[in-house]
């Protein structure tokens, strides 16, 4: 298992202090101190002899010894004074000049290096030799040579201490940067501080928002009781005093109990039941955020005091040193910076924790919407199969066509129909495809369909097999909104239809009606006229309720022939055997021709007829124009009560302004046209008829057809007309306001608009 | 006022009836009938009537066929023709008359002014 930084930290912590025992330095201090092969020679030994020892050796002594014992010794300086005062020195022997007795230190008696020091300062010697239990000279102690290595000894202590030191607070640094846990920092911290310290207790006071604290953190030492955990009132810390610890305050107190400890009589006896002593107190400060100090400008409170950091004495008073201080202080700093990690870290944690929710959130949603798309995924394949088995079987033919005219989709049926699969036309023009005649009559259409008009028409195409069919096709644009409002066409909508059974059938329905037409005139003809000349009287005499079935048969009579007269007209109309002769007209003279054929009608029904008329060149067939116009009088005869008046006119429009508002618009169109009014002041029509009285046989009341003679074909023959000009008929009434029938004509493009 | 011949071609006998009746009673006129435009045809070149009354829709030969008949020929083209018929769209009329017939008259008609409307198509006094 790796050691943690903890443990490594207490390791070395052991080993300064060992070493920085004095007794465990005194093996060292021996070999390096005491010279055990002294310079030495006989008291008998002539000067000149010692000198040249002294300069071999280097020594800065001799001892002159007889059995081993220690009996004088010269220095170097000794014998440079006699060398210089005496001329006879050279005939001197050692004897002559030693100083003895000689001082010597039993070897038993070497104890530190500071007794020894104090031997020499008593003795006031400069060398010392050193002599077993026997006197037996078994070394040499030089003053000099002790200092210089005392000296280097304490210097190495300092040294070593000072490493030991800064090791441990590059301990606890490291261990702040490395752990984000706050609690494991200041419990490793009190702990270390106390070793260090050798203090008796070291704990961490917290001081809390209300002014009251809790030690938090403690290393104590048996057998002094722990005071972790313990609450402390706002009046043991009080404000004031939290202020200044806040502005770097720190108090070292040698004895708590000493008059001079500058604590309250209460406190100390607060404090005692811990048993303190002595204490140090550095603060914790702890740098406000950004956040905080906007709250609060004052430069003051820039720091806030998060706590104390204390060390006890609890054995002894104790006089803590200025270095023990500084420690204290730069741990708490370190504290603090563990502080700012600690917010830091329980900041991320939150943004961590929060970002999490959210992305958790996100990713359920995201989860959700995936889910969602492979269920619309499935949903659209599915509605794509249904659709494709859909248009597949439909006999129609299907397609979808891009704006180059291109076949994006096609349905089975042009396969079956013409002979090209559907993947073989995907991506083709239609141009390609289509034989040239063909192209050539749709081409318009699929023009004005990509213009953004729907279009229907009916055509003839070449099936496969050879058979020409007619067909029905209908474009539809594919628009597309876009965000400013307006839309763009992506593409249409192509569905073409068989229609030959239809035309077919349509042809034989027209014979037919004509047939029928005729067939019916005939004999109605025969008995119109019959009833007629008997009503004359002329062929002899009915009795009056003889005279009023005639009467009812000649009305019933008259309403037939209308009736297949209506139908005749309406069959010529649609199965297209009329074409209109357009030609230049004047609307206004249609208009007086009109109300002139209808005068008579109207005097029966004592009605006037007013005009307004604008004389505006239409390029128009004017028997139709003039039958759709008598047409609307007639009805409006009919529908207006006795003696009120219908207003017939005409004037000059723009075409949109107009079509704009009526309900069968299927298009539309900026180029002027004439607008004819029939206006009557009937009983009206309401407005979810308005739509369908343009219908076949759709009248307001189905009892108006008997009451008033009308067939139900004539407002249709109306619309049949006005659209084969290529204009657009429509009403407007109110219930029991009148209806107003408006029709328009293109006016002639070779003709301004005369307008009066 | 001299007696007026007139020519009905019809193939309805009852139209031939009503309209003899009709013209009789109201113009005093003469009515000789004929049931199809062959027939009518042959009749007009031997009767030369004032006036021939045309049906348009008749089997065989139609009213405009005859017509065509009568016109191309020198006994007959002179006859003021005028046609009866159903067909009553402005683009029939407009077709009667572009071959020239003297007038045409629709079916129904009024069988009391049957003749005021003849006289008035021929220039008439009745």
């Amino acid at each position: 298992m790796s050691q943690r930084p903890i443990d490594l930290l207490v390791t070395r912590l052991n080993v300064s202090l060992m070493t920085s025992d004095d007794g465990a330095c005194e093996f060292a201090f021996w070999q390096e101190v005491v010279n055990n092969q002294p310079v030495t020679t006989s008291c008998q030994t002539l000067l000149p002899d010692v000198l040249g020892i002294l300069v071999a050796d280097s020594s800065g002594c001799v001892l002159a010894v007889r059995a081993g014992r220690v009996i004088g010794i010269v220095t170097r300086q000794d014998l440079l004074n006699v060398i210089a005062h005496k001329s006879n020195w050279e005939m001197l022997c050692l004897a002559q000049v030693m100083t003895h007795p000689v001082i010597t230190i039993a070897q038993s008696e070497i104890q530190a290096v500071s007794s020894l020091t104090q031997w020499f300062d008593r003795h006031q010697v400069s060398y010392l030799p050193v002599v077993d239990g026997h006197h037996q000279l078994v070394g040499l102690i030089e003053q000099k040579q002790l200092l210089l290595t005392a000296n280097l000894k304490k210097t190495e202590v300092q040294i070593n201490q000072q490493h030991q030191r800064a090791q441990l607070f590059a301990e606890i640094t490291l261990k702040i940067r490395q752990s984000l846990q706050l609690k494991e920092i200041l419990q490793t911290t009190v702990e270390e501080v106390q070793k260090l310290l050798d203090a008796d207790r070291v704990l961490i006071y917290q001081v809390l928002s209300d002014g009251t604290g809790v030690a938090t953190s403690e290393a104590v030492k048996v057998p002094y009781s722990a005071i972790l955990g313990a609450s402390f009132p706002e009046e043991v810390f009080p404000k004031d005093y939290q202020v200044l610890y806040a502005q770097g305050r720190v108090q070292a107190i040698a004895d708590v109990h000493s008059p001079n400890s500058g604590l309250a009589d209460c406190l100390v006896g607060f404090i005692e039941q811990w048993g303190v002593n002595s204490k140090l107190i550095v603060p914790i400060v702890h740098p406000q955020s950004p956040e905080q100090l906007s709250e609060d400008s004052s430069p003051a409170r820039s720091n806030r005091l998060w706590g104390l950091l204390i060390a006890h004495q609890c054995r002894s008073p104790r006089q803590w040193t200025d270095s023990e201080l500084e420690l204290m202080q730069q741990l708490a700093d370190q504290i603090s910076i563990a502080l700012s990690q600690s917010q830091m870290l329980e900041y991320l944690e939150e943004r961590v924790n929060s970002r999490t929710a959210e992305l958790t959130q996100a990713n359920k949603a995201l989860q959700q919407e995936i889910q969602d798309r492979k269920q619309v995924v499935v949903a659209l394949r599915k509605s794509e199969e249904q659709l494709r088995l859909i248009t597949n079987n439909l006999p129609v033919l299907i397609a979808y066509v891009d704006t180059q005219q291109c076949y994006r989709f096609n349905n089975q049926a042009y396969d079956y129909w013409l002979g090209y699969s559907p993947t073989e036309l995907y991506g083709s023009s239609i141009k390609t495809v289509t034989e040239p005649s063909y192209y050539e009559n749709i081409r318009p259409h699929i023009e004005a369909t990509l213009g953004g008009k729907q279009v229907t028409y009916e055509s003839e195409l070449t099936f496969k097999d050879g058979r020409r069919r007619s067909v029905s096709g209908s474009y539809i644009p594919h628009c597309e909104p876009l965000d400013n409002g307006h839309s763009t066409i992506n593409g249409f909508f192509a569905l073409t239809t068989d229609i030959s059974e239809r035309k077919a059938i349509e042809r034989m329905k027209d014979e037919f009606i004509a047939v029928v037409s005729h067939e019916l005139r005939t004999p109605l003809t025969s008995l119109h006229g019959s009833l007629k000349l008997i009503a004359t009287g002329r062929l002899g005499n009915l009795s009056d309720q003889g005279q009023q079935m005639l009467a009812v048969a000649d009305e019933s009579t008259d309403r037939l022939v209308r009736l297949v007269n209506n139908v005749l007209d309406l069959q010529r109309i649609e199965s297209g055997e009329v074409t209109m002769e357009s030609c230049l007209c004047n609307a206004a003279d249609l208009c007086a021709q009109a109300a002139e054929a209808m005068r008579p009608m109207a005097q029966q029904h004592n009605i006037q007829i007013c005009t307004e008329l604008y004389p505006l060149r239409i390029w128009a067939d004017p028997d139709y124009i003039v039958q759709t116009l008598t047409n609307l009088i007639g009805y409006a005869i009919k529908f207006s009560a006795f003696g009120t008046t219908i207003l017939l006119s005409v004037e000059a429009c723009e075409t949109t302004k107009h079509i704009s508002s009526h309900p069968l618009q299927s298009e539309s169109s900026s180029s002027n046209s004439a607008l004819f009014c029939v206006k009557d002041s009937g009983q009206g029509i309401p407005a979810d008829k308005l739509a369908s009285i343009f219908e076949r046989f759709q009248q307001v009341d189905s009892s108006d057809s008997r009451k008033k003679g009308g067939t139900g074909l004539g407002l249709t023959i109306c619309r049949k007309i006005i659209e084969q000009h290529g204009g657009t008929i429509w009403a407007e009434s109110r219930v029991g306001h009148g209806s107003c029938f408006y029709f328009t004509v293109p006016l002639s493009r070779h003709q301004p608009i005369e307008t009066s | 006022m001299t007696t007026k011949l007139i020519l009905v071609i019809d193939d309805e006998e009852p139209i031939q009836k009503v309209v003899s009746l009709s013209l009789q009673m109201e113009a005093d006129w003469q009515i000789i009938c004929a049931s199809s435009g062959i027939e009518g045809v042959c009749k007009a070149k031997v009767h030369q009537p004032d006036a021939i009354l045309l049906d348009v829709m008749m089997p065989d030969l139609d009213g405009i066929s005859t017509f065509e008949r009568l016109n191309n020929n020198d006994q007959t083209q002179t006859i003021p023709v005028i046609l009866l018929t159903a067909k009553t769209g402005t683009a029939e009329k407009r077709l009667f008359q572009k071959i020239g017939v003297t007038g045409v008259i629709t079916k129904p008609f009024n069988p009391l002014t049957l003749a005021s409307q003849m006289a008035k198509l021929l220039g008439w006094q009745l």
